[in-house]
């Protein structure tokens, strides 16, 4: 028998600590880090028949986010293109992703582009990555419109 | 009485007590930063293409009318040329399919739908020799526009049944968007 007195009775904590737990547990699985790639502040056009892609089993996709201005972001900070594709291409050489003076790389890029860029921005940019030997692209739209 | 009040104390210093206050302090701290960088991620889609470097077609004369099924076999060329012209605001003015204009004015769902039927027609013949489309585009046509146009070759079937998936993108020399 509990020998506890009339008054200071104390709250059982645990099942507030379970519930805590259970919560915690819910947001880690579903944090995305991968969200950081995508720059949200851009205005992607709409298209119903967009489909996500799966790109595993396959090399990890390069994500360029292109601004009305032409900009393009990588992982959020504005990004000299040829550079940023040639330090890719020696990345993949070390890894083995890619072989050293391999003219084609099978790697997909993923082009987010605001909906108002004009064609000669775009251009410019899958003309730099059609250099680097990028053959594989995928352009990004959104499914449906995004609720204001 | 005070002895037993003693003994009572002594009994009670035995029992070992886990205060959770501390836990449960850690684990509001976390829920809270997961709370604050949760952000579900937009809904997106993409529509793969094969952009191969553009290269010299050699241009090769075409039937004006691209339902023609003349009985003279035409040893044509296997890029689909594609052409969009646009006004300075990024609108689309004209899209021809070779030299036949198929849509005037922006592009408006119906004017969509309309190209697609069209596109259809052409990809539909199966004597069709086309595995390629290219779209030169009037480099002041907006993203949003071409990809509509995109999004319309990609949806073709070439002839062994598979979607059209090698589309290449050329500029328009200034001065031919106009």
């Amino acid at each position: 028998m509990s020998a506890s007195s009339g008054h200071g009775s104390e709250p059982n904590l645990t099942p507030i600590l379970d519930m805590v737990f259970q919560l915690i547990t819910f947001f880690m699985l579903v944090i995305n880090f991968k969200g950081a790639s995508l720059d949200l502040s851009l205005k992607l056009p709409v298209l119903g028949s967009a489909r996500p892609l799966d790109t595993k089993g396959g090399p990890e996709p390069l994500l360029l986010n292109i601004d009305t201005q032409g900009r393009v972001k990588m992982l959020g900070t504005p990004v000299d293109l040829e550079q940023a594709l040639a330090k890719e291409a020696r990345y993949r050489e070390r890894t083995g992703g890619a072989k050293k003076g391999e003219e084609e790389s099978n790697t997909p890029v993923i082009i987010r582009a605001d909906r108002l860029v004009p064609f000669h921005l775009l251009n410019e940019t899958i003309k730099t990555c059609q250099k680097h030997g990028f053959r594989h692209y995928q352009l990004s739209a959104m499914t449906r419109e995004e609720a204001q | 009485m005070k002895r037993r009040r003693h003994r009572h104390a002594r009994a009670k210093q035995g029992d070992v007590e886990l205060n959770l206050a501390a836990m449960l302090d850690m684990a509001f701290q976390l829920l809270t930063f997961f709370i604050l960088t949760f952000r579900p991620a937009p809904v997106e889609g993409q529509l793969a293409v094969n952009l191969p470097p553009p290269v010299a077609q050699t241009k090769v004369e075409m039937p004006t009318d691209p339902n023609a099924e003349g009985d003279t076999p035409v040893d044509t060329d296997i890029t689909l040329h594609m052409y969009v012209t646009a006004n300075d605001q990024g609108d689309a003015q004209q899209v021809r399919v070779e030299n036949n204009p198929i849509s005037v004015g922006p592009l408006d769902p119906g004017k969509v739908q309309m190209i697609n039927k069209r596109l259809a027609t052409v990809f539909g013949v199966q004597t069709t020799p086309f595995d390629r489309i290219q779209i030169a585009v009037d480099g002041r046509l907006r993203y949003e526009e071409l990809m509509k146009l995109v999004d319309v070759c990609t949806r073709q079937k070439k002839s062994d049944g598979s979607y059209m998936q090698k589309v290449s993108f050329v500029e328009l020399p200034q001065g031919q968007g106009q």
